[in-house]
């Protein structure tokens, strides 16, 4: 079906079409560009915090979307990433963003051991051992305690000069251009890790590899009678998934200064896989839109309703996921792209009438 | 010595639980093939429901089987309503996974917006004395969780071995395209299995409640050690959730106790098991190999 459609898209292609593909990108990218001066200092926060998430789950699409692993314990690998940086800024002095470098390292490193067992651990199983991960993550944090400061939280510092001495303060990202208020640096620091992020995996999803991470997925068998290195890809792709996960978190640690187990436990994992589900797996801008979504919900949209009936927000989203599985599994993204083809299989009709129907 | 002993027995009462749980997790693995990772918040909904009842004045007993009946109707409502249109679990397993996991945050949160977010208390069932045998003390509590497994695994066993219902559900089990062709409503024994499942979750969730307190997130580690022990008793056998059950409680106890790096984490030697178990004998202890077929 999709084959049929970008081949229609490649006969059809004119300056019209060109402009109409590019478009979209161009006005996307004015409204972000403009976003942090439309809003008030703590929405910009949120939509920091929004960016970390969708990076999150750019990871998790990458494994579970593309490659098919299922992982409920992302949140445990953002968990790992936000202390990585913290730990490092903190106690040995690394500066921000080398520690966010550092971070995506360590766990590609902890992806890779999780994708070790997950060679032989498949479905469903691998579903209960990452939950399982996911939910003795904080209790891990509180255990070495020594080192994360368990439930008492860690204060993220760094020195600082400070009424003229070198002091050790809470790490501040500070804008170096004059006019940009420190949030709104911040916002496009975060925008731009995040637009790189994407459109990396998007060229890695394009390459040869990524089309070894579908085969892959689709069917094992077949793929390594191609010739693919199935347990190479899955180890990879895990690893890679996991450090792109941790980048997410490294930059929640620098965007929140401080860290507790409780921002970390199987809830975190689960809203990670929301954005990917209602975005739509096994397409690049899917978990974007799916982070974008779950901020706009849980912070804007369930704000403006009274207290008593906040956890409702757990009742619609687990509404939601249930029924986005059985009526639209594509998300957001496989939902618009099921209307695009009917619509281009009608228009594609009327100029030249064929037989066999697409969809 | 006394000591070992000590943290044994208290081991083997919390198993008592965790096999209890497991009870109805290898239930559904059996009917339905799936996972259900939505079983500890179905507990933790329906042992609300035997707390509001026990508050508003009727006899523990009593309020158990509403409970029980409240968590039956939760769990057959929720296999009509969302695991059955979804398909077959290994098939795509994705799908599957997210609608259980969807169901996890939905009854939790339900549970949140109904009974609010405070810890509510429970009177332990078998009350909070504990009697002392060779100088080892064993709460009647542990003691009462080992009876309602005895019974409830004596209760299950004539269920499916002596009662054409049981059998008409181990059909299904066992192959549900051909019990559906000599005529066995296969949906609504699956339901029926949900129920039981849910049903059986209400009782460990009696047992858990005065010791954790009664919050939504109850069941969250609880879960966890009623996988662990369906994993290593094999997925698909009651027995083995039952010792399974036990070694788990065993494991859990003790070794946070000896091994200092487990001290806050409990849940740890059970996470090691499982990952163990499904590297190097997926099958586990009692369960029945799988074959798949290229």
């Amino acid at each position: 079906m999709s084959t049929s459609v970008t081949a229609g898209a490649s006969a059809h292609r004119s300056p019209r079409d060109w402009a109409l593909k590019v478009a979209p990108w161009v006005v996307l990218f004015v409204i972000l560009a403009i976003v942090p001066f439309q809003f008030p200092s703590f929405r910009v926060e949120q939509i920091c915090f929004w960016m970390t998430l969708a990076i999150a789950a750019c990871g998790l699409n990458l494994l579970t979307g593309y490659n098919g692993q299922i992982s409920v314990g992302h949140g445990a690998l953002f968990g790992i990433g936000a202390y990585t940086t913290g730990i490092l800024i903190t106690e040995f002095g690394v500066p921000l963003f080398g520690a966010t470098v550092a971070s995506a390292v360590v766990c590609f490193a902890a992806g890779i051991l999780i994708g070790l067992p997950a060679l032989r651990i498949k479905g469903l199983y691998l579903a209960l051992v990452t939950l399982a991960v996911a939910t003795l993550f904080p209790l891990f944090l509180e255990q070495f305690s020594a080192i994360t400061g368990g439930s008492g939280g860690l204060q993220i510092t760094s020195p600082q000069l400070y009424r003229g001495e070198m002091r050790e303060r809470p790490i501040r990202l500070e804008s170096p251009i004059a006019g940009l208020e420190n949030d709104q640096w911040k916002y496009f620091v975060f925008l731009g890790i995040t637009v790189v992020i994407f459109i990396l995996s998007r060229n890695l999803i394009k390459s040869r590899v990524g089309r070894s991470l579908v085969a892959v997925r689709d069917n094992e068998v077949a793929a390594e009678s191609s010739g693919i290195p199935v347990s190479q890809v899955k180890i990879v792709t895990f690893g890679l998934s996991a450090a792109i996960a941790g980048i997410g978190g490294s930059l929640f640690a620098l965007d929140q200064g401080q860290l507790y187990p409780s921002s970390f436990t199987i809830v975190l994992s689960i809203y990670i896989l929301v954005a990917v589900v209602v975005g739509g797996a096994a397409s690049i801008i899917g978990p974007a839109i799916g982070a974008v979504f779950y901020g706009l919900f849980s912070d804007v949209i369930i704000q403006q309703m009274p207290d008593r009936i906040q956890p409702a927000r757990a009742v619609i989203l687990g509404v939601l996921l249930i029924l986005l599985m059985l009526l639209a599994p594509g998300g957001v993204v496989g939902g618009f792209r099921t209307l695009q083809a009917k619509w281009s299989a009608r228009r594609s009709s009327a100029h030249n009438p064929s037989p066999d129907p697409i969809s | 010595m006394t000591d070992f002993l000590q943290i044994l027995l208290v081991g083997i009462g919390d198993g008592a639980v965790y096999a209890m749980l497991g009870l109805g997790l290898v239930v559904i693995y059996r009917s339905t093939g799936l996972l259900n990772f939505a079983q500890g918040e179905m507990a933790m909904f329906s042992t609300f429901i035997v707390w509001t009842m026990w508050s508003l004045g009727l006899p523990m007993w009593l309020a158990i089987l509403g409970g029980m009946a409240g968590g039956f109707c939760v769990g057959a409502l929720v296999h009509q309503v969302a695991v059955r249109p979804v398909g077959d679990p290994h098939e795509k397993p994705l799908a599957v996974v997210i609608v259980t996991i969807g169901l996890f945050l939905g009854v939790n949160g339900a549970a949140q917006l109904i009974w609010g977010t405070l810890d509510r208390s429970m009177p332990p069932l078998f009350g909070r004395g504990q009697v002392t045998v060779f100088g080892v003390a064993v709460a009647w509590q542990k003691i009462g969780a080992v009876i309602v497994l005895g019974v409830m695994v004596l209760l299950f066993y004539l269920l499916f071995q002596h009662t054409k219902l049981g059998l008409a559900m181990r059909a299904v089990a066992s192959n549900s395209e051909s019990a559906s062709l000599v005529g066995i409503p296969v949906p609504r024994l699956l339901m029926l299995g949900w129920g039981l499942a849910a049903a059986v979750g209400t009782v460990a969730g009696v047992f858990i409640a005065p010791n954790l307190g009664l919050g939504t997130n109850l069941m969250q580690l609880t879960l966890i050690f009623g996988f662990a022990a369906i994993t290593l008793g094999g997925f698909d056998s009651l027995v083995g959730a039952v010792v399974g059950g036990f070694v788990v409680g065993a494991l859990s106890s003790v070794m946070p106790r000896y091994i200092t790096i487990f001290e806050k984490m409990p849940l740890a030697p059970a996470f090691i098991l499982i990952l163990a178990v499904l590297l190097f004998r997926p099958e586990g202890l009692f369960g029945k190999k799988q074959v798949t077929r290229v």
